[in-house]
């Protein structure tokens, strides 16, 4: 069930758009933020709001790789490994996140500090290698101050 | 006019169509994977691929639309090479299970390869690994087999409307599943098994006991389970049915089913099947033979008769058989017996409302053409759910929605409601007050259009301020407004009446509000109708009052045209109705009675109620396919032969007639036979040789059908009016306004209308009952919080008739205030917890307002 | 060459309304409010712009096809999806320099008559979406948004959209699907969007950075826009520049520098001395150039003449330390990462590229293996219902063009060397 707050924020990104269907992308988002994952109860509430049946909103939702289909950490690492950041040795950050985590793509670390997703290309090629944590884009990367930016989330 | 050249052919074409649709009418075959004629249009598989001239790209010819002039080769090297290209991509991931799969012999994909495909494989790799889903009862998916069409999808999401199926991820690790992942909570219609050209998505049913081409017959036939009458055809293997498909271009559902018409077969191959006639010994039923069972109906019957009268028998004929079987039903109880005692459950609302509505606009105002519905520009439904009471026609009016129609309901759709529906939601019995507003509202925006007097001069005495609507219903002013703008801007509406209006307090004065809301804006209106032959039953003239052809009995004209062919006296009186039946059968003033395909003791409302009246008669002759509750206790069970054993017409709720054909051979007599047997025994012989005779005198007495003839009907000259003559309106307008009923109690009883069953035919049918296997009491999500109740939990729940023990459903479909049980299942039947009284007008039976009460943790 | 996409963007508070007004923001559309919308359309047209998404179509002529089109409503689509690897060029306009791109955007709105506009924005950006948000509400409060812009009547209502992850959808129609609240796949063309695009109204796409061109274009007059860069497709171009370089980053040229210029002259040449071997010119789909092949005019029409495209004019550049087989075989990933699933040969096939691709760079090729990829590539090669699965397939056909015997090393030897 979602809050009274939650709902009247919903009602507001509908009126974006001209009609229910099209506000299922930000509605989404914002079903996951308050289950914390899209769980099944997740797209049942936003199927209520919006009137798009859930198997649809699964549909559409599992289409995009940036939604949490499952549970997640609480600080999700995107890690691009594309071409530009490959060259420039994105590669041995991943093994470095194994060695000092035992983070593995598309895991989780066991208390839950740490998911790990690896990108395709976050639009930060000119100072790669790079990465996102949560929304913070943190480029430049080198295997020492990966951990030393990853050590300030908790 | 358009000119194309195909490979070097020269095409005239009326309007622009695609390259694919071109070629095939000029007979050039183009292969095809992801194009569906049912479904929209998707470009995705690329088998389709052509080269145009002037494009320097091959094109995709199910979507690309042709203009004037243009050169396409569907044959070229490149042509060919991109065919065997494509085909090699989607093998590469399929698993060339083809030995152990059903599909084989009807594989779309087989097919292609065999034709146009590589005869070795370049792909050495591992193929993507996806095990068979066996979660859910009905329905298997194997996905390894998958190749990702979308035709499923597309069924699911943009014909049947469920959206119960969706591609999940994407690319390469695209999958198509329900929401569970699992199983299904789907409509269970099927359809997608119908456009799945390979073997990911399959029928349970029969799997693996047969393949494809042993499907030796086929028969093209109609569907035992509702009004709509979908076209069936039956696929027979070793004398048992292996599968019942729709076919495209077949039938008012052209390449559609509903979950009954396609999995609810079972029944007719069910072991508990009645094989031979029962006679009751000494309290007991015994088997047998049809010459001891036949004479003893004959004597029992006559000897009757003549100690009481002819009016101390009665008969309930069947909206489940055939027309053929219900006019000799009625000949036989009318010229044999010679009374008039004969009536069928169409009344049990059905007919009350058709004959209400025609005598105020004539003959056949119902029969609309179901095809229409999906191009009316808004529906409006009241009473009930359509898409589960007639599913195929629910989906036309799905299909009028997504083609920008208008759905208003009174009262929540539970199957509309992903389909835009505008919903007034009145007060519980506060129905009447709201269509009192709308009338008021249309006729001050449309004024009175002055074609018919008899309702005009009701219409002008109906004004109530919005006002008031909204005291008495809560539904605001403002809706109601809204309500009435759409109805009255709409310039092709129709208007679906369903089954919950036919039972409800005061139904008569609604039909005429309804009647005046069509009136007023020119609608059409149609009548769900639960059963497959329930506008047949009536037009047969299983009624007590009317001749087959609707012409009163106590018209002696027309009654002199039955007589001179029948050779037999027809009473003029009118005879009891089933209700009045039930009564006199209490009192003891009928001392026999004939059921024909019919299930009283369970069917009929207060059904135990109904069981004592009918122990009460001296002699309870049934005639069925099962040893229904009725017939366990009847004094003689004849065993008839059942739908697909015999041959037939049913008439469908356009008033479609149409041709029931045999697909398996059973020994046994048909319904007909049976009756005419007796009667023969009786001392009055009936001549008919088969079906086709009755029906041949159906046609030459009753000016209806003038004409019609088996031949005609197959070629589908049997719509309303044939060629026959329609009746006009006749009689003043009788209302009833009920007595006003106001919400004390907290819950109220509804019936539940389910779409995966029907009476009790679908108790014998496996694949339902896997689906829906239990009664269940539905409640509200509210509600259910209220009690402390989840799924599951057992009740009690209570009428002032009695109680049942069921498990609780949660269904968010429904009004806090209502408690919806089934009548579809052994010793659980909604129908022996009701009271009801009988409008004096429609004859229906009036089931609303009946206080329940629920206690958790019974049984 | 004046900067003007990236204009004052070294000033940190470069974002905001007041910093960019300062600077001359919102004159420009101050002077197209005077101007009648057709002569607006005229004027884009005559300045020769071409979108800068990718596949550099005249915009002037996009925009005529839409107000061709009686029917209303229209809506601007602004594709801030920017997914194609190697690029980051639109970002720093969003981030560094909003109002310029919403100035655009009302200009644009203006002359097509569309009231209605939305960035599509990758889910990748979370902080370009607060920057925009926060300027779109700036511009709101300025009344350069809303229902009567500048009170002259004319309304348009600007929305934020943020894509999840998918970069299929910087595809016109399937971002349009997308925006629509469903998955991101191609539609069939026609129709087009121009006549029916977002809920089959007429709707024009443009990338972020072709809109930020025109509020210049107003300002300056076609004439003068004309006059900058290449004659066939003038204007300044945004290239981002990434790989083995001294100084990797976005630069602002003038349309046609030579990729030379770019990463000898712009960038200072390849990082720690090293020698150059390819270079990928305009985002990770471009045909791969050869070291040797570098002399070449960075734009729409000339790129083509010389072997490859100017994509989105995302420069990557590898020095000799890289396998390319490595790079070949990342690409698929990505590409089949990226397929939308829709059609039987991108979706079937960039796997099985993939496939093939992965087991040479690990050392377990197959002599024929080099043949297979390229007859995959043709199977595929326009046969794709969008431009994603061509690409992958030239991705292979062009590699293999330029590095034939890389791969051959790699099957012969089983084993990378570059490891
Ligand atoms: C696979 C694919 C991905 C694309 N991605 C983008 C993108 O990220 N950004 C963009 O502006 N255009 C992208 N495009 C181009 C768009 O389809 C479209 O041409 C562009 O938005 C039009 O804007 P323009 O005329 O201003 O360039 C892509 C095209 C394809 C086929
Ligand atoms: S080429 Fe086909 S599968 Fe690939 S992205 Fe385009 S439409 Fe989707
Ligand atoms: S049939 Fe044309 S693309 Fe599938």
């Amino acid at each position: 069930m979602l809050s009274e707050a939650v709902i009247k924020e919903l009602e507001e990104i509908r009126q974006r758009y001209p009609n229910a269907r099209a506000a299922l992308l930000p509605a989404i988002y914002i079903a996951q933020r308050e289950f914390g994952w899209l769980s099944p109860e997740a797209y049942e509430a936003v199927s209520d709001i919006l009137g798009v049946p859930k198997t649809i909103a699964r549909g559409v939702a599992t289409f995009y790789a940036m939604y949490k289909h499952k549970p997640m950490g609480r600080n999700i690492v995107h890690l691009c490994t594309n071409v530009s950041c490959m060259i420039l040795g994105a590669e041995r950050l991943v093994d470095i996140l194994k060695e000092r985590y035992g983070l593995e793509p598309n895991s989780t670390t066991p208390d839950g500090r740490f998911s790990l997703v690896i990108m395709e290309c976050i639009g930060a090629c000119g100072t790669a290698p790079a990465m996102l944590v949560n929304t913070d884009f943190h480029d430049n990367l080198t295997q020492e101050n990966i951990i030393q930016i990853l050590e300030s989330y908790k | 006019m358009i000119t194309v050249n195909i490979n070097g052919k020269e095409i005239k074409l009326e309007k622009p169509v695609t390259v694919l649709e071109a070629a095939r009418s000029a007979g050039i075959k183009i292969p095809t994977l992801c194009y569906h004629e049912q479904l929209e249009k998707y470009g995705g598989c690329r088998l389709c691929l052509v080269e145009i001239e002037k494009i320097p790209r091959l094109q995709t010819a199910c979507t690309l639309v042709v203009t004037d002039g243009m050169v396409i080769r569907t044959e070229t090297e490149q042509v060919t090479n991109a065919r065997r290209g494509v085909l090699e991509f989607l093998l590469i991931n399929h698993p060339l299970d083809c030995p152990y799969c059903d599909k084989a012999g009807e594989c779309e994909l087989q097919d292609m390869v065999e034709k146009y495909g590589h005869t070795t494989g370049r792909f050495k790799e591992n193929k993507r690994r996806i095990p068979e889903n066996l979660e859910d009862p009905v329905i298997v998916r194997n996905m390894e087999r998958c190749i990702m069409c979308t035709r499923c999808v597309r069924m699911c999401e943009g014909v049947q409307g469920a959206s119960a199926i969706a591609v999940i991820n994407r690319g390469g690790h695209s999958h198509i599943e329900p929401f569970s992942g699992g199983r299904y909570d789907c409509e269970y219609c099927g359809n997608c098994i119908s456009v799945c050209p390979v073997g990911a998505i399959m029928s349970r049913m029969h799997r693996h006991s047969y393949r494809p081409w042993q499907l030796v017959s086929e028969t093209e036939t109609i569907c035992p389970y509702c009004g709509v009458g979908c076209t069936l055809v039956v696929q027979v293997r070793d004398n048992v049915i292996k599968r019942v498909i729709p076919r495209l271009g077949k039938g008012v559902n052209s390449g559609l089913l509903c979950s009954r018409g396609r999995f609810g077969y079972e029944f007719v191959g069910s072991e508990e099947r009645l094989t031979s006639p029962l006679i009751k010994k000494d309290g007991k039923l015994e088997q047998a033979t049809w010459k001891e069972a036949l004479d003893l109906v004959a004597t029992r019957l006559g000897e009757i008769r003549k100690k009481y009268g002819s009016d101390s028998i009665a008969g309930i004929a069947s909206p489940r058989c055939t027309n053929e079987d219900n006019y000799v039903f009625q000949r036989f109880m009318r010229g044999t017996i010679g009374t008039n005692n004969i009536d069928s459950t169409a009344s049990l609302g059905y007919a009350g409302t058709l004959r209400f509505i025609e005598n105020i606009f004539g003959g056949g105002v119902t029969a609309n053409q179901i095809s229409e519905l999906s191009n009316s520009d808004l529906i409006f439904v009241a009473g009930g759910d359509p898409t589960t009471v007639n599913p195929v026609f629910g989906l036309k009016i799905r299909a009028c929605s997504r083609n920008g129609g208008r759905l208003l309901t009174i009262g929540h759709s539970k199957g509309l409601r992903n389909f835009n529906p505008v919903e007034l939601r009145p007060q519980l019995f506060t129905e009447t007050v709201l269509l009192e507003g709308l009338v008021t509202a249309l006729k001050d925006r449309k004024g009175l259009p002055g074609s018919n007097k008899k309702i005009e001069t009701r219409i002008k005495d109906i004004n109530i301020s919005v006002d008031d609507v909204e005291k008495t219903s809560r539904v605001s002013g403002k809706d109601v407004e809204k309500f009435a703008n759409l109805l009255s801007e709409s310039v092709t509406p129709a208007i679906v009446i369903g089954r919950e209006l036919m039972q409800s307090n005061g139904n008569s004065y609604k039909f005429l509000l309804l009647s005046a809301i069509s009136y007023l804006i020119n609608g059409k209106i149609y009548l769900l109708s639960e059963r497959s032959n329930e506008q047949g039953v009536i037009d047969m003239g299983c009624a007590p009052d009317i001749l087959p052809g609707y012409k009163s009995v106590s018209d002696s004209e027309f009654r002199k045209r039955y007589e001179s062919v029948w050779k037999t006296a027809i009473p003029e009186k009118q005879g009891l109705s089933l209700s009045g039946m039930i009564i006199s059968a209490k009192n003891g003033a009928i001392k026999a009675m004939y059921i024909m395909g019919e299930n009283p003791v369970y069917n009929l409302p207060d059904s135990k109620e109904a069981e004592a009246a009918l122990k009460n008669i001296g002699f309870l002759v049934v005639q069925d396919i099962f040893l229904s509750e009725t017939g366990k206790i009847a004094d003689v069970v004849l065993p008839a032969l059942s739908w697909s054993e015999k041959e037939g017409t049913f008439t469908n709720m356009e008033r479609r007639i149409q041709l029931l054909r045999k697909a398996v051979i059973r020994e046994g007599k048909e319904d007909w036979r049976i009756i005419s047997n007796i009667s023969g025994n009786m001392g009055v012989k009936f001549n008919y040789s088969d079906a086709e005779d009755v029906f041949s005198e159906i046609s030459s007495v009753s000016p209806l059908y003038k004409g019609l003839s088996y031949k005609e009907i197959e070629m589908g000259n049997s719509i309303y009016p044939y060629k026959g003559e329609t009746l006009t309106g006749g009689e003043d307008i009788q209302i009833h306004k009920g007595k006003s009923i106001t919400a004390v109690s907290r819950l109220y009883l509804r019936i539940e209308r389910p779409l995966f069953h029907s009476g009790t035919l679908s108790r014998r049918a496996q694949a339902l009952l896997k689906v829906y296997p239990e009664a269940v009491a539905r409640i509200s999500p509210l509600t259910a919080e209220a009690y402390s109740l989840k799924n599951g939990d057992k009740v009690k729940v209570s009428t002032k008739k009695g109680f049942l023990e069921l498990p609780v459903a949660i269904d968010d479909g429904l009004e806090n205030s209502v408690v919806a049980l089934t009548n579809n299942f052994e010793g659980k039947g909604a129908f022996s917890l009701i009271e009801y009284t009988i409008d004096t007008v429609t004859n229906a039976p009036v089931i609303e307002g009946i206080e329940v009460s629920i206690e958790k943790g019974g049984g | 060459m004046e900067k003007t996409l990236l204009k004052n963007i070294e000033n940190p508070k470069s974002a905001d309304i007041n910093e960019y007004m300062n600077a001359g923001g919102y004159k420009a559309l101050r002077k197209a409010f005077e101007m009648k919308p057709a002569d607006i359309v005229e004027e884009v047209k005559r300045s020769g712009l071409r979108g800068r998404g990718g596949a550099g179509f005249p915009t002037g002529m996009k925009w005529s096809f839409a107000v061709a089109t009686t029917d209303r409503p229209k809506y601007l689509l602004c594709n801030a999806d920017e997914g194609e690897p190697g690029t980051f060029k639109d970002r720093p306009i969003l981030e560094k320099n909003p109002h310029l791109l919403i100035e655009g955007m009302i200009i644009s709105g203006y002359a097509l008559g569309a009231e209605y506009g939305y960035v599509y924005l990758r889910g990748e950006y979370p902080e370009a979406n607060d920057i925009l948000l926060n300027a779109i509400k700036q511009s709101y409060e300025k009344g350069y948004l809303g229902e009567s812009i500048l009170g002259k009547g004319a309304r348009f209502h600007l929305y934020v959209h943020q894509g999840a992850g998918a970069y299929i959808c910087g595809e016109e129609t399937a971002l349009i699907e997308s925006l629509e609240g469903k998955k991101g796949q191609p539609r069939i063309r026609p129709p087009f969007p121009v006549n029916r695009g977002y809920l089959q109204k007429p709707t024009v796409v443009n990338n972020v950075e072709t809109l930020s061109n025109v509020p210049y274009i107003i300002e300056v007059g076609s004439e003068a826009y004309s006059k900058i860069g290449s004659p066939d497709c003038p204007g300044p171009k945004l290239y981002c520049v990434s790989g083995h370089l001294e100084k990797p980053g976005v630069y602002e040229l003038p349309m046609g520098t030579t990729l030379r210029d770019i990463i000898y002259t712009h960038c200072g040449g390849i990082k720690g001395g090293k020698q150059l071997k390819a270079v990928i010119p305009g985002g990770i789909t471009a045909p791969v150039l050869p070291a040797d092949k570098i002399d070449c005019p960075m734009d729409f029409v000339n790129m083509p003449k010389h072997g490859s495209m100017l994509g989105s004019g995302a420069v990557i550049v590898m020095d000799e330390s890289v396998c390319l087989v490595k790079v070949c075989y990342r690409a698929l990933k990505f590409l089949e990462h990226e397929s939308c699933g829709k059609c039987t040969p991108c979706r079937e096939g960039t796997g099985w590229l993939r496939n093939i691709l992965g087991r040479i760079e690990y050392g377990e090729g197959r002599e024929e293996d080099v043949e297979l990829l390229l007859s995959v590539a043709s199977n595929m090669m326009g046969k794709t219902f969008c431009p994603l699965g061509d690409g992958a397939a030239s991705v292979v056909q062009n590699f293999i063009k330029h590095f034939r015997n890389e791969f051959e090393e790699h099957i012969k030897n089983a084993k990378c060397r570059f490891r």
